[in-house]
């Protein structure tokens, strides 16, 4: 005869403590945030598809376009949609293509606060409509050793920065991505510290090629690209680009980015664009130009010296990565 | 079925799971399904499709033992093959189509990174297994040293996953499974060694 065993849950099964705390937390955070978005929405009805005719307007209007690549050919849109990284929508390159819905972009606002004078939160379309947009087109230089041409349409940050009148203790400015776990398969699982956090120098912010991009190929932004609004930093790694910006944050003590600290070691604070400096596990003195076949040399700070060498000149490249 | 037929079979399903990944990627690669880099993603295929089929083969012999199925036995040198065609292929995409035959920076690259040299290690510990596959060699090297040569799997097999770990970015998801796939087998031959010692 069989013996009796007694069904027992694998330990593999069982929940650990922190993940079942974190659920909790999520469905706090959930909530929380499920009011906080709705709250406005009860008091202030307005056209969801408001900021898209904002932008459309201005697209329409034709822009000008800013050639800072060398007049080197745009990556085609496919290769550049269909490529990403965006690990909210999956670690796979082409995740963030097939998953892109999973974004809820409508409607969207966007928090400035810390060390600004005029802090608070702010539909998209009213902080397009303060805003002239041009296209850009720019290279991008993944730390993972390939590269793009880009056309964007955005803005300077500066610009928007300066608005919302930063006091004198404001030295970095933090940013924050869409978090949604509801939604987004990828912050299911915590491959990074959700939400995604990047962070620049007052001065690297404020710099005249640091872009808030609204708009790709003279469209809006794909989700997959960080819709609707994400920053472009062209001289630096394209992971502190960061995607689908919900919040802006100036302040006088700097906070780790989210794979600084994952990973200190490998993605420095600065992370600029350098082939003298490798990736621990890989070189980056060469990279792979999407689309094209065969190798190019890395360019310091991606070919942006001339404009940004000079915000580093008392830096220690070598330990400052 | 009688056991001939059966074993026929077995090793005709052997021959077509493990060819046919072969011929979806060439389906993939001329309709241009591949994405962005296509080059990049024959990488990664055949990277994963050996370090599967060379953790099937470790996985040949504890099959055997559950079920007795001399089956299984008998289409290992076959499993092992294909792994190991797959592993070479893997390196040489990895040389013609990540690095475009550039030699200086193959060499620079296999000296100077890690996962690379780790996973070239593995690959020359699985060249002699894959030349002593041969029945006459192993007739004439003997049964003991042929089975502690061919040892060396487990070794290749760690240094395989080891590369796979070592190069992944930030989701150890896959390297994870693979690792305790095969600590599992691992685990398997040490307890049944020790069973068959008393």
């Amino acid at each position: 005869m069989k013996r009796y065993r007694y069904p027992s849950i694998p330990e593999s099964e069982v929940t650990p403590p922190e993940l079942f705390e974190s659920r909790r937390r999520v469905l706090r955070g959930g909530l929380l945030l499920g009011a906080a978005a709705v709250a406005p929405g009860l008091l202030w009805p307005r056209n969801v598809t408001a900021w898209q005719g904002e932008l459309q307007r201005q697209l329409d209007a034709g822009l000008p376009t800013v050639d800072l690549a060398g007049g080197e050919a745009p990556t085609s849109f496919r290769d550049i949609t269909t490529y990403n990284n965006f690990y909210e929508l999956g670690t796979g390159k082409r995740d963030p293509e097939i998953y892109a819905h999973q974004i809820v972009t409508d409607p969207w606002s966007l928090t400035i606060d810390g060390e600004v004078d005029k802090a608070g939160t702010f539909a998209l379309e009213d902080i397009l409509k303060h805003q002239d947009l041009e296209e850009r087109i720019y290279r991008l230089r993944c730390v993972e050793a390939w590269s793009k041409v880009v056309p964007w349409t955005g803005f300077p940050l500066a610009e928007l920065l300066k608005r919302h009148e930063p006091t004198s203790r404001a030295r970095y400015v933090v940013f924050e991505s869409i978090h949604d776990p509801d939604r987004l398969r990828g912050q299911r699982r915590s491959v990074l510290d959700w939400p995604y956090r990047e962070v620049l120098r007052i001065d690297e912010a404020m710099h005249p090629l640091t872009l808030m991009a609204v708009g790709l190929y003279g469209e809006s932004l794909p989700n997959q690209s960080g819709a609707p609004i994400r920053l472009v930093v062209p001289w630096k790694y394209g992971f502190k680009s960061i995607k689908s910006v919900v919040r802006i944050t100036l302040v006088e003590e700097r906070p780790l980015s989210s794979w600084e600290e994952r990973n200190p070691e490998e993605y420095g604070f600065y992370a600029n664009v350098n082939p003298e400096v490798d990736h621990p596990r890989w070189s980056q003195a060469r990279e792979r130009r999407i689309g094209e076949s065969g190798r190019r040399e890395t360019l310091m700070f991606n070919g942006y010296a001339e404009e940004v060498a000079h915000l580093y000149s008392d830096l220690d490249l070598q330990r400052h990565y | 079925m009688d056991q001939r037929t059966a074993i026929n079979l077995f090793r005709l399903l052997v021959l077509v799971a493990s060819s046919a990944p072969a011929f979806w990627l060439g389906w993939e690669w001329f309709f241009g399904d591949l994405g962005a880099v296509p080059g990049e993603a024959v990488v990664h295929f055949t990277g994963k499709t050996g370090l599967i089929l060379l953790l099937a083969t470790i996985a040949i012999s504890p099959a055997f033992r559950f079920t007795g199925w001399v089956g299984f036995m008998a289409a290992r040198r076959q499993i092992g093959l294909w792994a190991f065609f797959w592993l070479v292929a893997h390196m040489l995409a990895w040389m013609g189509l990540d690095q475009y035959w550039d030699w200086p920076w193959i060499r620079r690259e296999m000296v100077e990174l890690p996962y690379i040299r780790y996973g070239v290690a593995a690959l020359l510990l699985l060249l002699p297994l894959a030349v002593t596959s041969f029945h006459r060699v192993r007739k004439a090297m003997g049964w003991t040293a042929w089975h502690w040569l061919h040892r060396l799997i487990y070794v290749a097999a760690a240094l395989g996953v080891t590369h796979l770990w070592i190069l992944t970015r930030a989701d150890y998801l896959l390297p994870t499974l693979f690792a305790v796939v095969l600590a599992a087998l691992v685990l398997f031959r040490i307890v049944e060694a020790a069973i068959h010692r008393q």
